[in-house]
This record gives C-alpha cells, sequence and structure tokens, in this order.
C-alpha cells in the first residue's frame, strides 16, 4: 500500500467528518442551552405529567423521564436524585425510568448525529421511542408492586 | 445571549471531545482497510452481520459503539460505504446500545442492575437489527 496516499485519505476524511459534527453539534448545543436555563422542560413536564402514567410512573416522576429523554441519561440521572429524595418516587418507578431511558435518551443529539451521516431520523426516532415504551410496559407488568418510596446514591 | 455562546462553548468543547475520538479510529480504520486484517475481519463476521443487512466491516463499528461511544462509531462508519438503509438500521441499533462501560456505570447508580441494562440494551440492539433489517428494505 502506498503509505503516503493512505494518510493523505485519512487525514482529509478525519478532517471533513469533525467538520460534519461541528456544524450540527453547535447549533444544538445552542439550542439545549437555551431550553435548560428557560426550564422548558419543567413547563413542558406539567402538561406531559399525564402521558407518562401508562408507563407505570407517577407524574412527580415525568421531569426526570423527560430531562433524559431530551438531554441524555447523565442529566436524567441528576434529576432523579432530588426527585427521589424527596420521597416522591416509588423503587419500582424509578427502575421503570431507569429502564426506558436505558434504550431511549438523548433522543435530539443521538439522532442528529446519525442524521448526518444520512440516515433517516424519523426512523430513528419513531423506533427508539417504540422501543422503549414497549419494554417500560413489560416491565411494569413483570415487576412486582413496590410501594416503599426510595433514594438514589449521588452520582460523584 | 450568554445562554447562546454557553450553548455556543459547550457545543466547541464536545465538538473537540469527538475530534479526540473520531480523528484517531478514523487513521486507525483506514489504514487497515488497506490491510488485509480488515478482510479477515469481515469474512469472520459477515455472516452474522448479514443477518442486519450490513457487510462483515460494520462489526467494528458496532463493537466500536457498544463499549466506547457513538463518536467511535461515527469515526468507523464514515471510512465505509454503506446505503441509507444500512445507516439508517446501523444508527437505531447504535442509539439503543452505546457507551455501555459509562452509561451501565450511570444506570447502576439509579438502581438497575448492570446485567440488566446491558443485556437489555445489546439483545434490544441486535433484534431490533434484525427486524428493522426486513421491514426498513420494505420502507425505504
Amino acid at each position: 500500500m502506498d503509505i503516503v496516499e493512505v494518510f493523505k485519505e485519512a487525514t482529509s476524511g478525519s478532517i471533513y467528518s469533525v467538520f460534519q459534527m461541528a456544524i450540527i453539534v453547535i447549533p444544538i448545543m445552542i439550542i439545549m442551552q437555551i431550553a435548560e436555563e428557560l426550564d422548558i422542560l419543567a413547563i413542558v413536564s406539567k402538561f406531559l405529567g399525564p402521558m407518562v402514567t401508562p408507563l407505570g410512573v407517577s407524574k412527580e416522576g415525568a421531569l426526570p423521564f423527560l430531562v433524559g429523554l431530551f438531554f441524555g441519561i447523565t442529566y436524567g440521572a441528576g434529576v432523579i436524585i432530588p426527585a427521589s429524595k424527596d420521597g416522591k418516587l416509588t423503587k419500582k418507578e424509578i427502575l421503570l425510568i431507569t429502564i426506558f431511558l436505558s434504550v431511549c435518551h438523548a433522543l435530539v443529539e443521538d439522532t442528529m448525529i446519525f442524521v448526518v451521516l444520512g440516515a433517516n431520523g424519523i426512523i430513528l426516532v419513531l423506533g427508539r421511542l417504540a422501543i422503549g415504551i414497549v419494554i417500560t410496559l413489560f416491565a411494569n407488568k413483570i415487576l412486582p408492586e413496590d410501594k416503599s418510596y426510595t433514594k438514589v446514591l449521588p452520582i460523584d | 445571549m450568554e445562554t447562546v455562546l454557553r450553548g455556543a462553548k459547550k457545543g466547541i468543547n464536545t465538538t473537540l471531545e469527538l475530534a479526540k475520538t473520531i480523528v484517531p479510529i478514523y487513521f486507525i480504520i483506514t489504514f487497515l482497510n488497506h490491510t488485509p486484517i480488515m478482510l479477515w475481519i469481515s469474512h469472520l463476521f459477515s455472516p452474522l452481520m448479514g443477518l442486519l443487512g450490513l457487510p462483515g466491516e460494520a462489526s467494528v463499528v458496532l463493537a466500536l459503539g457498544y463499549w466506547f461511544n457513538l463518536y467511535g462509531a461515527v469515526g468507523a462508519i464514515m471510512t465505509l460505504n454503506l446505503s441509507v438503509q444500512q445507516i439508517t438500521n446501523l444508527g437505531l441499533m447504535l442509539t439503543i446500545s452505546h457507551n455501555l462501560l459509562l452509561e451501565t456505570a450511570i444506570t447502576k447508580r439509579m438502581g438497575a442492575p448492570t446485567w440488566l441494562t446491558m443485556s437489555l440494551r445489546i439483545g434490544m440492539s441486535l433484534l431490533t437489527g434484525i427486524v428493522f433489517n426486513a421491514l426498513l428494505s420494505l420502507i425505504l
């Protein structure tokens, strides 16, 4: 193999890849920052609260649910800790939220990464939401009822 | 306005972070593509990847995405020549299951055992890949 040609190919290809990601990641981060600082999800969760109840999560769980869904699992974990400290969430609810978020989180950022590469974003969003909802409904059915309230250990 | 600047700063930091992953992986895979090693990997995994409608080389993408992160997978995808259907299927599989080393540590803190989230995510990812490969060839 011609090492110089391969090196050229890798250099131009990788710079192009990073550039492609930058033009999508930077605007998304700006929009997410605005949403975060205006506390848009806290307002949205008041309206969307009832939508999470069919999944076995009470409306108190709507905020960590939505934060994780849109911003990412680390943020979701960050919000679930104060919510659980207030004793508003049962052990089962927290497990259901965690199961849902483990397969379905950071919906905007993760999807955009693949849209840049040419994937169909609608299929990615709807597919992942459907899978998250199905496994959460299933987990809600098979997990034993647990009324005890619990706390989540903070993440260092 | 300050919010926009803070967001832009986060975006630039994320870009730098992902560059640290994408660039080395892009280099390694491009070099591997010119050696027989990639052919061996490709041959070894092509039966399994065939179920997902993907070429054998895509096994490297899945391995990088599952254990490390999506940007590592992106670096590898960029070196391959895949169709819209293949990238969509790979995207769905990888958005379901990625960055397992780090994220299972987070979900463990939230109270879900590592074996549960790990097997759930890899299992759902592979299952979805097989099912969607069949479905997507009908839709797209």
